[in-house]
């Protein structure tokens, strides 16, 4: 959990105004309460959260008090997209001072185990990843935004990183079709971040014909219209093979059913990749041995490492505009962040929801 | 009459594991004279096509494998093959050891693929011929510690006498894997960092993606099913990599020096040797067919 925790009181001898938080504290129930802040180590920040958008993953925790194997156990304060303005700096920071504007890594690793050691610190076991919007923070993981990038954009730097680092972990490049399944929030930021690797052509399908247009709008070459069923995933194959103009790379599973990952892993070239980044269906029955016997690999994805930088300058360069993305904003008030929800749940023509605190 | 969508239409000279003696060279041959032991690479490429030239001839949609349709084999007195897919053995490895090259050379590709090494812990699942011969594979590539798992106690403590560290006897039953999961990992000791399926089943392919560590690779070389119901996402959201193998490509030369400095020693996995009748040939694919003891069946001919 990140730092801070649920303040039973509150501090009548604190001169500063109460800090507040958006607390997840039973299934459909949001409330806006009071967080109180632990005191600030040496190496960490105090940041002004400005910010904050939703993840299907906050959305999720929301509805079922759980999201894969993490579940909610104690009322925990929501949100891990976010961006503000530094407020406090510890003694030893040296990489940010008050005033900075920065962009929030949410996830606090150990580095001590072998994964960090090895730099994947994304997979360390003991990681720190809040769904709190982190008040406290080591300043190592607030990442200075240039002037032309908006703490908007910088907040949408958390998901960005999810299509930065599948297009690293499959090796998106100059010479590389990708077709992307899912025209979804991360369907679209794998979108734009395959366009700024240097994807040729770039195939997107999905059920829903406004989401390509979206997708259609921010620079996909090919946009296919499939369906959900089981049976037409050789038939959806042929479509999309038709409609891009060369073989398929790469593909990335941005939904994560059965029936896109057979159709990623039918629709791949001999010797390509199928990069695996939505969590839909746990167990799959899949054509895999068909796919491997073709050399097709599966490339797992979690979460990201070392993005932030690599994403404040495609965002700098204009190389990325996420700002298509981010189609509701809300305030922070109660009503707000109920309906800001409702919002994202739904779906449909909602993208990226974001709160300006 | 089929392998994987290949149709034999007609009758085809079978065998593709093959070694014998160059007896004539045609008039730009250079790499080996007549009188030369050789191993011989099965398949020919286009050498035209993108795969080809990226040096990924094993996937050359164009390729003319030995015994796959509509290509013959090798079990005949004579054949007639590109020269440069002919590889000197050396004086102390046998002509037996010289056919061994070919399925030996798909367990040298996983290596290769999923960089097997001094770092690599490795589980095997599946102790049949190609299980073990991944396993001494793995072994030369210098993989530390190497656990193996069956359903059949024979070829667990084959596998062991061929210098496995841990067996670990498992269950056809689904319900039996979280279970084995967990002995498996106990077995190594420490993280599982690559998984060679060498079965291809819903329940190996999912024990394989479980027991893997995060971060790790499971390396799929078994051809059993084609729908396999597995946990796919939770091994993605662990980053556990998906590797396929088909057949290799630039390991012959690498399995004649294994077989030639001892490090890789497959006469053991030779388990019957037949001679080339009608009654042997019959003999020989019924014997190789029943599988249990039978690991490698040999033609001498």
């Amino acid at each position: 959990m990140g730092k801070g925790g649920m303040s039973h009181e509150s501090s009548a001898d604190d001169a500063q105004e109460e800090n507040m938080a958006a607390w997840l504290v039973a299934v459909d129930t949001l409330k806006i309460q009071p967080f109180k802040l632990p005191p600030l180590g040496p190496h960490d920040v105090k940041v002004r959260m400005k910010a904050v958008g939703i993840c299907g993953s906050d959305v999720h925790y929301l509805k079922t008090m759980q999201c894969a194997h993490f579940v909610v156990k104690e009322p925990m304060v929501i949100g891990h997209e976010c961006a503000g303005i530094i407020e406090e700096v510890g003694s030893e920071v040296r990489n940010v001072v008050v005033g900075d504007r920065v962009a929030i890594e949410p996830g606090i690793s150990c580095w001590r185990c072998d994964h960090c050691k090895s730099g994947r610190y994304n997979l360390c076991p003991d990681m720190k990843f809040f769904a709190t919007p982190p008040i406290v923070h080591p300043a190592d993981l607030c990442f200075k935004l240039p002037d032309n990038v908006s703490l908007e954009e910088g907040a949408m730097c958390e998901p960005l990183s999810v299509g930065v680092h599948a297009c690293r972990r499959a090796n998106a490049g100059p010479e590389t079709n990708v077709l992307i399944m899912g025209a979804g929030p991360i369907g679209l930021v794998a979108l734009l971040a395959a366009r700024a690797f240097g994807a040729p052509q770039i195939a997107i399908v999905d059920v829903d014909e406004k989401r390509l247009a979206v997708a259609k709008s921010i620079g996909a070459d090919f946009c296919v219209k499939i369906t959900t069923d089981v049976q037409d995933v050789d038939e959806n194959v042929t479509r999309i093979l038709e409609a891009m103009d060369g073989e398929i790379d790469i593909t990335f599973d941005c939904v994560g059913f059965t029936n896109t990952m057979s159709t990623a892993l039918k629709a791949t070239r001999a010797g390509g990749k199928v990069c695996l980044v939505g969590m839909g269906h746990n167990d799959m029955t899949v054509p895999l041995t068909p796919a491997a016997a073709r050399e097709v690999d599966v490339i797992g994805v979690f979460r990201y490492k070392n993005t932030w930088p690599l994403c404040i300058e495609f965002l700098r360069s204009g190389k990325i505009d996420v700002k298509p993305l981010i189609t509701h904003r809300f305030g922070f008030s109660q009503q707000d962040i109920e309906e800001a929800f409702e919002t994202s749940a739904k779906g449909g023509s909602a993208i990226k929801v974001m709160f300006n605190l | 009459m089929e392998v994987a969508g290949k149709v034999v239409k007609e009758p085809l000279v079978i065998g593709h594991e093959c070694a014998g003696i160059v007896e004539e060279v045609g008039s730009e041959v250079k790499n080996v004279a007549v009188g030369d032991r050789v191993a011989v690479e099965p398949g020919v490429s286009c050498w035209r096509c993108d795969l080809c030239k990226n040096g990924r001839y094993n996937l050359c949609p164009d390729v003319k494998f030995l015994a796959t349709p509509p290509y013959h084999g090798g079990l005949a007195h004579q054949i007639v093959h590109p020269a440069d897919l002919c590889f000197k053995i050396p004086d102390n490895v046998t002509l037996e050891e010289g056919a061994m090259i070919e399925p030996l050379s798909v367990s040298i590709h996983a290596c290769l693929r999923a960089v097997a090494g001094p770092d690599t812990n490795v589980l095997i699942v599946g102790a049949g011929p190609l299980g073990l011969m991944t396993m001494i594979t793995a072994r030369a590539f210098g993989s530390p510690k190497i656990v193996i798992v069956d359903v059949d106690e024979q070829r667990l403590a084959f596998a062991e006498s061929l210098g496995a560290d841990k067996c670990v006897k498992v269950s056809a039953d689904m319900k039996d894997m979280a279970e084995e999961v967990v002995e498996m990992q106990k077995a190594m000791g420490g993280p599982i960092d690559i998984t060679f399926e060498c079965v291809g089943f819903s329940k190996t392919m999912s024990t394989a993606l479980k027991a893997t560590r995060s971060g790790g690779k499971v390396c799929l070389l078994g051809l059993g099913h084609s729908q396999l119901t597995v946990p796919l996402t939770a091994a993605a959201a662990r980053e556990v990599d998906v590797l396929g193998v088909f057949r290799f490509k630039n390991t012959y030369p690498l399995c004649a020096e294994f077989m030639g400095s001892g490090k890789i020693d497959v006469k053991p996995l030779i388990t019957h040797r037949f001679g080339f009748s009608q009654e042997e040939i019959e003999k020989a694919f019924e014997v190789s067919a029943q599988g249990g003891n039978a690991i490698k069946v040999m033609f001498n001919l």
